[in-house]
């Protein structure tokens, strides 16, 4: 990033942190520890260094975050707020958020939200995301679709068009996988979990047309989803070793290592994959929106109420205050000024001149391009985290050789989810 | 005078039984009682269904697999422990001078004090298949990545060599100090008459240190059924279910995917039937 723009970034945000600061009097009489369960994120550990302008701003009130890996996480945080709710803020996404709103152990956030901090800045299909029956249940910390990034000096090499169809996909990763040169043709998602392996194989299911459920009736024996089930397996055989039983971090980091020649991943990639502190790529990747039909999995990850740590409409407040700032405008351009791409969740941050000169117009085309085919996958219920993470143990098994029967494994899937739709009724 | 001295210990007995009783006791009867009902994290409402949780359980193909999984780490992990331990320790023994020994017996205590957790994610990015320390010289001979915690047929058995590395570094230190303890006499008859090394500790050395190790075999088998941290870590139940342990299924229901913690209440009440039986039964037929 230039230096002007860096400077101009952190100009604005300390012009609107001041202005925030200003409208924010009535706030204040916050006291105590406000304790956050989440997951590593960069923005989270850059909004420590701020900790002193919190304080000042809440009235007395300092903040403490626990990082446990999303797996871990969502695991803690469903027993902490079932039994002894400790914590006031919760990391939640959109695999468990209807879960936690439906058993309410977060509050709706809008009526602790500052208003000042408009909550209307974010993108919209985050908002999107965090909205379940029409109430707003989180702010945003990070979100958005699917990216195909691709390396541009292996494909040239090849002779290889960036493929745009789902067969040039699959051609592309053929031709380009070459272990023996430590060049892998694609890297996925192996490891069980609804938002692991299942994540990464529910574009092509939906992108066959597969669908969860017709009405209440479970699905899942169709055509579709077995064929998205054999491609998964087939393209497989071109993704690293330790990918079969690993997911994000394993995928992306062969990737950024250079050894994978085509990934499709979360957009938080492309931030990564741009980051010199951690990428060997830089340089040599273009990026384009997932290679059709296949559906990009919109997702939205963000800070959440606790309803049990909480007792009080004040205590409430001052969680809502925690996140207002946590998500606003002032920190994401403290972090767009870090270069943290994949937290910024604000239109007014994402269509800044600070953006545009920091990214690039090919990313900023790609990123509008693959919004297009952004697509909410998962089964948008309770259950949802229920039936995913039953299926991708499922899928770890064939994924692994350990079965080997993917209609056996759906017809299994398709009972589970008839005792789990009856067993609601 | 005897009856003043029963008293006496009965005043110092007694609160520390009582804690240990409250601390016992209490969560096992909640354990039980939520077994027996139909309780869910996201629900506040429960009803108690009798034994259904129980016999659900000898329905579930993973159940089922979590208990033979179960088996197979007990096994391989206390077998594997107790033989690379005694052997370290009768090399440590025969070859290396009293003050080599002490050295050494500091170094084989590093890896029990290590945290699981720790010790976990060193030996995972160890046998990682491309960045590998472990990995690295089958990688360099054939050119070919080994993934050993991804293939169904060594998973298991990489979990347990860091659990072995763990616990029979740290017997070996224990039992090459009870090998010290003994006295020289049998050895020396036995030298006497012509009896070879390996006869010497199989029918002298070891024979007269079988209550310690019967001893040290039991703490093994009890710490082989709380691997739960080492497993999650390195391979969380898989590749599919293959090293998917009962504990680590039960938290599995209880607090990954279902919430369902009557039903993971119900498989640990059944597991602490179990091993107590067992242990019970096993501690008696060692003992006569």
């Amino acid at each position: 990033m230039g230096k002007l723009s860096m400077l101009s970034a952190k100009f604005a945000g300390a012009l609107l942190l001041s202005t925030i600061l200003a409208g924010a009097a009535s706030a204040e009489g916050c006291s105590g520890t406000i304790k956050v369960l989440s997951q590593p994120r960069d923005g989270l550990t850059l909004l420590e260094k701020s900790k002193d302008e919190f304080t000042k701003l809440s009235g007395g009130a300092t903040f403490e975050i626990d990082n446990l890996n999303e797996n871990d996480r969502r695991a803690k945080s469903k027993a902490d707020a079932s039994t002894i709710g400790k914590y006031n803020v919760y990391y939640v996404d959109e695999a468990n958020v209807a879960l936690f709103s439906a058993a309410k152990w977060i509050v709706p956030l809008l009526d602790y939200y500052p208003k000042e901090y408009d909550y209307a800045d974010f993108d919209p299909g985050r908002q999107k995301v965090a909205t379940v029956n029409g109430t707003v249940w989180f702010a945003p910390l990070t979100g958005g679709g699917d990216m195909m990034v691709y390396r541009k000096d292996l494909l040239e090499k090849a002779g290889v068009q960036p493929p745009k169809t789902l067969d040039e996909f699959i051609a592309a990763v053929k031709k380009l996988h070459d272990p023996d040169h430590g060049v892998y043709g694609v890297a996925l998602r192996g490891q069980r979990g609804s938002g692991a392996n299942v994540w990464r194989w529910m574009p092509y299911f939906r992108g066959f047309g597969g669908k969860w459920f017709d009405g209440d009736t479970p699905a899942f024996d169709s055509d579709a989803f077995v064929k998205a089930t054999q491609t998964y397996l087939d393209l497989f055989q071109y993704s690293p070793p330790g990918t079969k039983t690993g997911s994000w971090d394993e995928s992306t980091g062969a990737f950024l290592a250079g050894q994978v020649a085509i990934l499709i991943e979360s957009t938080p990639l492309t931030g990564e994959a741009l980051d010199p502190k951690v990428s060997k790529v830089i340089g040599k990747i273009g990026f384009l929106p997932p290679p059709s039909p296949l559906t990009g999995g919109g997702y939205g990850h963000g800070l959440a109420i606790a309803a049990k740590a909480n007792k009080t409409d004040a205590e409430k407040k001052c969680a809502g205050l925690f996140i207002a700032w946590a998500t606003s405008k002032e920190n994401e351009m403290r972090r767009l000024a870090d270069g943290e791409f994949s937290e910024l969740n604000r239109t007014s941050v994402l269509t800044s001149p600070e953006f545009a000169k920091q990214f690039g117009a090919d990313l900023g085309q790609a990123l509008a391009d693959t919004a297009k085919v952004t697509a909410v996958n998962f089964w948008q219920d309770p259950r949802w985290p229920d039936l995913g993470d039953h299926w991708g143990i499922s899928l770890e098994e064939l994924i692994t050789g350990t079965r080997t029967d993917i209609k056996g494994a759906a017809d299994e899937l398709n009972g589970f989810a008839k005792t789990l739709v009856a067993k609601k009724q | 005078m005897r009856a003043k001295n029963n008293y006496l210990a009965a005043t110092f007995i007694t609160p520390t039984m009582l804690v240990l009783a409250v601390l016992a006791f209490v969560p096992t009867i909640y354990a039980i009682n939520i077994s027996l009902q139909d309780r869910e994290l996201s629900g506040s409402d429960a009803n108690y269904v009798g034994l259904s949780n129980f016999i659900q359980l000898f329905s579930d193909r993973r159940f089922l697999n979590a208990a033979f999984v179960s088996l197979k780490w007990e096994l391989v992990t206390v077998s594997a422990t107790m033989i690379i331990a005694v052997l370290l320790a009768i090399m440590m023994f025969e070859a290396l001078s009293p003050r080599l020994r002490n050295a050494l017996s500091l170094v084989f205590l590093m890896p029990v004090l290590l945290p699981r957790v720790s010790a976990a994610y060193v030996w995972k990015f160890a046998f990682h298949p491309l960045f590998g320390l472990a990995t690295y010289p089958y990688k360099a001979l054939t050119g070919q990545p080994l993934d050993l915690l991804s293939n169904p047929n060594t998973a298991l058995a990489t979990v347990a060599l860091v659990d072995a590395w763990q616990w029979a570094l740290f017997f070996a230190v224990i039992i090459v100090k009870l090998l010290e303890t003994l006295p020289p006499q049998p050895f020396e008859a036995a030298k006497l008459d012509h009896a070879r090394t390996w006869e010497i500790y199989a029918y002298v050395a070891i024979p007269m240190l079988k209550a310690p190790l019967i001893s040290l075999t039991f703490v093994k088998m009890i710490e082989s059924l709380r691997a739960f941290d080492l497993i999650y870590v390195m391979t969380r139940g898989g590749p599919g279910i293959t090293t998917e342990t009962l504990d680590m299924y039960a938290f599995s229901q209880g607090f990954i995917e279902s919430g369902k913690i009557s039903y993971a209440s119900s498989m640990a009440v059944l597991m602490m039937i179990v091993t107590t039986v067992a242990f019970t039964i096993l501690w008696k037929r060692v003992r006569t």
